[in-house]
């Protein structure tokens, strides 16, 4: 799985937000995504899972089956290749409990058509299982009610992503609004199943400690264009990255 | 008696309209405002066929609700991806068109001077009209099954999530623009095909019948039964129709010169109800309150639910 | 020729329409939800107008503006005693226009059940017909469209150059920031609606003097509104006065051309178009 994006441009109003002559994520298992605020880290994210439309370039995504071009997909038909992105900002279905949120992402769109009204059981068991193996994994308030808290609801927003099993997940500063041990559980689970070879995963973080432990390659974006790559290492030590984000 | 039946039956169709609106409002959250041309669609249009064509009653309510549906498909694509508010304004007055056309075009429907006569089927049985009212309540005791078995399968649950948040619904790969143009026009079809069914009811058309006080009637049945609720529709229904077009019309002892006044009472009454439900009980009589109380400001700009794609 | 008079036929007919569709715009900006309630201030407008010219004896022209303040009051009443308590409570806008509608049936209703169904008539000044370039006009079309210019002015001028316009467009924009920085949101929302009553009362005399005053004559006109309010954009009076003037210019040419009935057709499918193709991001 990998996601290449060449000469990819965004512009508002004239003013050119993300300006990347070439990039390619989900080659090196878990990506972080760094750079200092206004880089246009979120425009990006939103380019790539077709939620903003460019002002020029290409997108492509390699499944191991054939080089797809997202440029002319809707975005569900982008997530059902199995590209999903979790929000920054807090997103959820109100009149849904935890449990059904994450039935509902992890049920594919086949099995929701008409004749799913006349089905006598509305989930098969994986799908529980599956659920409820995640919910136990958690400290949600009332893990058979609604997520209550914002950062029940930003938690229950990456849980709905890793539970629908994408190839290639963005996270889109996943450590917001959530208590550290619950983003370190989330990571440990990330981590696995990349180690498991399940999906590759992207990390758009400001929690710079976090993404050297946990990142294999990192991306430095600033005033809209990647300006360096490479091993958490090399990024720590790179003089531009230094004098550009981290004020030293 | 034969009234009677005629008003029960009646209230069939409103009620299997409210229970079709529950479904596009309800679960999905599309407000349809132009409910009354979609029945008036199916109602003139099995008036026609029947009248003109001399196609049996059946054929012409089946080809009456395709048409409908054809219709819809088309205002789907001209407007289910806008916004609600806009929504809303787009199908009142695709309504106000129907009704409008159906009086220009008097070579095609008659225009005032009304279309008839469409006779009950089983012409020959005496009480064919109960016969009908029970064939009515077959079909709308379906859509009330079938909304109910709806609401708790696995496509009602992606349906409340594309209400409650498409954008998000759509970045989990569900087809939400899809979803909801099929939803729309499966559900405008049925009620094209209760338009239909009512044509034998009324037996002679004209354009009053498609004033949009039935929308709004609906609606108000909805809103008061709880557009939440399985139910709602129905008891909205013996609620306000059932209670002032059939109890108090019928047996309260009105003096004639006051009679005149029986309706806009009952529509006065209509609204008194309506604010005092989304006052005092906004889900309705039957609603549950949501999970959560939304606590919005007095003013907010108009930054609707709804959601566009690119 | 056919268009000149398209024109001028349709600035005099969408004269009420111009200020009814600023009031509208108005409250939609301010609060969000597009008031069908609306309506009952055209409504009322007419019957205060026949209250004070019939009932009373009055001259027309003196019981323009007490018909239009009282119509203004009409509005804040319904504001306070309804829709306030409502938005309090978090109602969604989709239920805020089905609130209204039940409010505009109540006052509608109310309205036959007190004074009944029949349709009344204005006792019309002395009517001088004019001429001028080829085209008629009657002095008190003239006189109307003079006055309704003067009001639509007079709320375009409050909305863009006065402090009230700046406050509203603080409110519905960012209601905590505006009430950070010293914006009273009772007292300017009080003004909006009795202003927006104002302009719905004073579309409604001249609707009924042109023709006569029933108690649907503002439900007739608020899919127009209502359409005329969403296309031109939320908030957007401008925007509201020039789809005002093109719809009843474009009523006007239609009519002119075929049947009225065909112009009514004729502009609702324009509006459902230019929604699908404009709308997107406004309402």
């Amino acid at each position: 799985m990998k996601l290449e994006a060449s000469n990819l441009t965004k512009a508002y109003h004239q003013h050119e937000v993300v300006n990347i002559e070439h990039v390619a994520f989900g080659a090196k298992g878990l990506e972080g995504l760094i750079g200092p605020n206004g880089a246009g880290k979120s425009t990006l994210m939103g380019l790539l899972t077709r939620r903003i439309a460019p002002t020029s370039g290409d997108i492509k995504l390699d499944t191991g089956s054939g080089v797809k071009t997202l440029n002319p997909l809707k975005s569900h038909e982008v997530a059902r290749i199995g590209l999903i992105k979790t929000n920054q900002r807090i997103q959820g279905f109100d009149s849904l409990t935890i449990r059904d949120s994450l039935r509902l992402a992890m049920t594919p769109p086949k099995d929701e058509g008409f004749m799913s009204v006349f089905a006598s059981h509305r989930d098969p068991e994986d799908v529980e299982e599956r659920v409820s193996q995640l919910i136990e994994a958690f400290p949600f308030t009332d893990r058979n009610g609604y997520a209550r808290s914002g950062g029940e609801k930003k938690l229950l927003d990456i849980l709905r992503c890793l539970i629908a099993e994408p190839k290639l997940l963005l996270m889109d500063e996943p450590t917001a609004g959530l208590p550290d041990d619950i983003t370190r559980t989330v990571m440990d689970m990330v981590r696995e199943k990349v180690a498991d070879g399940k999906m590759r995963v992207v990390v758009v973080e400001h929690d710079l400690p976090l993404i050297w432990e946990y990142c294999d390659y990192v991306h430095f974006l600033s005033e809209g264009s990647i300006l360096f790559e490479g091993e958490p290492e090399e990024v720590k030590s790179n003089r531009v990255v230094a004098e550009k984000y981290m004020g030293v | 008696m034969d009234y009677l039946i005629f008003s029960f039956s009646l209230m069939l169709v409103y009620i299997g309209l409210a229970q079709l609106l529950h479904v596009q409002f309800g679960l999905l959250g599309i407000p349809n405002f132009g409910v009354v041309g979609f029945w008036g669609l199916g109602l003139y249009g099995t008036g026609v066929l029947y009248v003109s064509y001399s196609m049996p009653l059946i054929v012409a309510i089946l080809l009456a609700s395709l048409i409908t549906a054809a219709v819809a498909y088309i205002l789907s694509h001209l407007v289910l991806q806008r916004s609600g508010q806009a929504i809303l304004a787009a199908t009142l007055a695709f309504a106000a068109i129907v009704a409008t056309l159906i009086i220009t075009e008097k070579d095609i429907t008659g225009g005032v001077q009304g279309l008839g006569t469409i006779g009950f089927p089983f012409a020959d049985v005496a009480s064919r009209n109960v016969i009908y009212f029970f064939l009515l309540m077959v079909v709308v005791v379906l859509l009330i099954w079938i909304s109910a078995k709806l609401r708790d399968s696995r496509m009602g649950r992606s349906l409340i999530a594309i209400r409650d948040n498409e954008e998000l619904a759509a970045s989990l790969g569900k087809d939400t623009a899809g979803t909801k143009r099929g939803v729309f026009v499966l559900t405008c079809a049925l009620m094209g095909l209760l338009g239909g069914l009512t044509a034998p009811l009324h037996q002679f058309l004209v354009p009053y019948l498609l004033a949009p006080s039935l929308t709004f009637a609906v609606w108000i049945a909805l809103v008061l039964g709880g557009k939440g609720h399985n139910l709602g529709a129905m008891v909205g229904v013996f609620a306000t129709f059932g209670l002032f077009d059939i109890l108090i019309e019928t047996y309260a002892p009105v003096p004639a010169e006051q009679a005149i006044l029986l309706p806009n009472f009952k529509l006065f009454c209509y609204g008194v109800l309506l604010v005092m439900i989304i006052m005092f009980r906004p889900a309705g009589m039957l609603g549950v309150d949501g999970p959560r109380t939304r606590a919005r400001p007095a003013t907010t700009p108009a930054g609707d639910a709804s959601v566009k794609e690119g | 020729m056919l268009l000149i008079d398209a024109i001028f036929i349709g600035l005099l007919e969408a004269s009420p329409l111009i200020l009814a569709a600023m009031g509208f715009t108005l409250i939609f900006y301010l609060n969000g939800f597009m008031n069908i309630a609306y309506a009952e201030s055209i409504t009322f407008g007419a019957y205060f107008a026949v209250l004070f010219n019939v009932v009373l004896g009055a001259h027309f022209y003196l019981s323009i503006v007490p018909s239009m303040l009282l119509s203004g009051c009409l509005s804040v009443a319904v504001y306070l005693a309804i829709f306030r308590p409502a938005l309090n409570r978090g109602v969604g806008p989709t239920e805020m226009i089905i609130l209204s509608v039940g409010v505009s049936f109540m006052l509608r209703y109310g309205l036959i059940l007190v004074v009944g169904p029949e349709n009344l008539f204005l006792n019309e000044p002395d009517i001088t017909y004019l001429q001028f370039m080829g085209m008629g006009a009657t002095n008190l079309q003239l006189v109307a469209l003079a006055l309704v210019f003067l009001g639509a002015g007079t709320l375009y001028w409050m909305i863009y150059n006065t402090g009230l316009g700046e406050q509203m467009r603080g409110l519905a924009n960012n209601h905590d920031l505006a009430m950070a920085s010293g914006i009273n949101p009772h007292r300017t929302s009080v003004a909006i609606w009795f202003i927006a009553g104002c302009a719905g009362g004073l579309s409604g005399v001249f609707s009924g003097v042109f023709a006569q005053v029933t108690p649907y004559m503002g439900w007739n006109v608020i899919l127009i509104t209502m359409l005329v309010t969403i296309v031109a954009g939320v908030g957007s009076v401008r925007g509201a006065v020039v789809a005002a003037v093109v719809a009843g210019v474009l009523t006007a040419f239609i009519t002119l051309v075929t049947k009225p009935l065909y112009a009514e057709v004729a502009l609702l499918l324009a509006f459902i178009g230019v929604l699908t193709y404009r709308g997107a991001r406004t309402a």
